[in-house]
């Protein structure tokens, strides 16, 4: 009778099995201890018409303060106080004992529902007056399920909860979700809800959607902020798997209030954002640039604070992970606008086999225009060219150039051969003579063709120089004023 | 977590720069009695001058700012028994960070192409590719306009 008993209360069956004989003085006090956390699942079996197992049961019934108002028994009317609930259940452990312990303790207590003339409630007709509703229900399945801990904390916090659910359906709802296997699923989800609310940034991945049953819990923990708030933290701290003593660990801490469990959310918040704050701090250097996508809080501290978005892991390495993605995925948008032809093509792998095959382009076109240039021309035209061109680009810009004019110019100007200038300048002449159109043709980009024909004129002007005498004394001017400047371009030039 | 320093800066020097600095290596070139005697062979030459391009590439598109022109200079140096002068760095470089970061995504390819490519994390070697590229298309136009001018006959 024992092992029924225990199953009974264990599974919180409401079937009348009770026997008689496990309503002896002995048994109650062993079935108690082993079924300690049971013993609010007494009110889940039947209410058998045996005096002594009513009372074991009506201690923990008498205890239940929204149950004894709505039943309105006769010596219990304004006993029970819901906020001293507490106090009254740790009258009853002490009642494990014995049944008489409990019941000189109860009344000193002031609380004491516990009357002896509750065989006066226990027939039938009685029991019709149990509440019936789901509420009542529900809490007895989960006090069924919950051991030790706070008997009245958990009435309490489901009473506000209670209270701020609408609809009746959420406890018989709940009932299936405070199942071991399924809590886990609704913390997460609650906890996954709470940071949805906190999304910053739209996802490009899809939002994983919530476990259909658990909506009206995810959004209720929503609506109470302080719900949600212990529904974080019970995730957090198992998002995998639900542990019915943390829970009441978190329900027993937030006893205070909401406003408790508001702090308690920003403490978590502080955490999360700590956490992640370091665990991105230790991978990534200071300099790094961060995905424009997030949005960025605190700019104080120059820490980039990433919230999980909805559906995904809250690992601090996934966290860091999914950041250190969305970053390659950006540069590399940001590598297809610059690689021409890339547009259509999609996929980081073809893309990089795209940037690839473009570097080493360009690579290839260095190589074979440097090979070009070592056998277009004699060594000669080269200097002089570099100079004008140098010329040219400081007479028109100049800002842009890193060699500034030297002050002290350099006394080559005497010495300056213009018969060199000459020879050079009509070899070159002779070369130049036509290519100016092919050149302007051969760039579409209009910086090309400035550029192309700053140098054309420069070239030009050599040109003219070569032909017309009087003019090479312009050249000449300009070619020294670019020669003066070469010691101090060469001074650059070596590091 | 890093700075918030969202856009990725990217911006090259104009054409102008990088002719400078290219004509400034050649002219250097020149200087050399060794390039300019008809003793040295083409290939020669063209390793000279292809090596000037890209060390006059380097210091045109930001000397020892870019992880890339970085490498190129200290390699350049290297070759020719100089020492290269580091600005100072406003960032710490973490050369060991190769284990931590290239399981998922690697990129080998690239780091091979890139000089100084092999030290860097992913998303770093994303940036200083854009840049790099940049930097190769200038220099490669650039060039092409002085082999466009020399060679018109």
């Amino acid at each position: 009778m024992d092992v029924s008993e225990k199953d009974e209360l264990r599974n919180g069956d409401t079937t009348a099995n009770y026997d008689d004989e496990s309503a002896n003085n002995n048994n109650p006090p062993p079935d108690w201890r082993v079924s300690g956390s049971n013993q609010v699942s007494a009110p889940n079996d039947s209410y058998p018409p045996e005096n002594q197992m009513m009372d074991s049961f009506g201690q923990t019934l008498w205890y239940d303060p929204t149950n004894v108002q709505a039943v309105g028994y006769g010596g219990f009317n304004g006993v029970n106080n819901a906020s001293s609930s507490s106090s009254s259940f740790r009258g009853n452990n002490n009642m494990d004992r014995s049944l008489e312990m409990g019941w000189n303790l109860l009344p000193p207590k002031g609380n004491g529902m516990f009357l002896p003339n509750a065989s006066s409630f226990l027939p039938p007709p009685s029991m019709a007056q149990f509440p019936a509703d789901s509420g009542f229900i529900e809490r007895a399945a989960r006090f069924s399920l919950f051991s030790g801990g706070s008997f009245s904390d958990m009435m309490n916090h489901h009473h506000q909860q209670q209270q701020q659910q609408q609809p009746l359906g959420n406890p018989t709802e709940s009932i299936g979700l405070f199942l071991p296997s399924n809590v886990g699923v609704a913390h997460n989800d609650a906890s996954a809800a709470m940071k949805e609310s906190n999304v910053v940034r739209s996802s490009e991945q899809g939002n994983k959607q919530n476990v259909p049953g658990s909506g009206n819990v995810s959004e209720d923990t929503q609506s109470s902020g302080g719900g949600g708030g212990n529904g974080q933290k019970g995730g957090e701290a198992s998002s995998k798997g639900f542990d019915s003593k943390k829970r009441k660990r978190n329900r027993q801490s937030s006893e205070a209030g909401q406003s408790h469990r508001s702090q308690q959310s920003e403490e978590e918040a502080d955490n999360n954002g700590d956490k992640k704050r370091n665990d991105e701090q230790s991978p990534k250097s200071q300099g790094n640039k961060t995905n424009s996508g997030k949005q960025t809080s605190d700019p104080k501290d120059g820490y980039i604070h990433v919230r999980a978005r909805r559906g995904q892991a809250t690992n601090s390495h996934s966290l860091a992970e999914r950041v250190r993605r969305e970053k390659i995925s950006e540069r590399m948008k940001f590598l297809q606008d610059l690689v021409p032809g890339c547009n259509k093509v999609t996929g980081k792998a073809v893309m990089l086999d795209e940037i690839i095959n473009y570097v080493q382009s360009l690579q290839r076109q260095v190589e074979f225009l440097s090979m070009k240039l070592a056998t277009v021309n004699p060594q000669m035209d080269f200097n002089l060219e570099g100079l004008l061109a140098k010329d040219a680009l400081q007479l028109r810009a100049g800002t842009s150039s890193a060699t500034p004019f030297p002050q002290n110019m350099p006394m080559v100007y005497p010495p300056l051969p213009h018969g060199f200038m000459q020879q050079t300048l009509s070899s070159m002449g002779r070369n130049i003579s036509s290519p100016l159109s092919p050149i302007n043709g051969g760039y579409k980009r209009q910086e090309a063709n400035g550029w192309e024909g700053d140098l054309q004129n420069v070239i030009q002007i050599n040109y003219g120089a070569g032909d017309v005498p009087p003019d090479s004394q312009a050249a000449a001017a300009a070619a020294a004023a670019t020669a003066a400047s070469l010691p101090s371009s060469n001074m650059k030039v070596e590091p | 977590m890093a700075s918030a320093d969202k856009p990725i800066n990217t911006d090259v020097p104009e054409k102008d720069v990088f002719a400078l600095h290219f004509l400034q290596s050649l002219s250097n070139l020149r200087r050399q009695n060794a390039f300019n005697s008809p003793d040295d062979t083409t290939n020669n030459r063209v390793k000279k001058i292809k090596k000037a391009a890209y060390v006059s590439m380097a210091r045109a598109a930001g000397g020892t700012n870019r992880l890339w022109s970085r490498a190129l200079l200290r390699r350049a140096a290297k070759e020719n028994n100089k020492v290269v002068i580091f600005s100072r760095r406003k960032k710490r470089v973490t050369w060991l960070r190769r284990s931590n970061r290239r399981d998922p995504v690697d990129a080998e390819r690239l780091r091979n192409l890139l000089p100084g490519g092999g030290a860097m994390e992913t998303s770093k070697l994303m940036e200083e590719t854009a840049h790099y590229i940049k930097c190769l298309s200038m220099q490669v136009k650039v060039m092409q306009c002085l082999v466009d001018g020399l060679s018109a006959k």
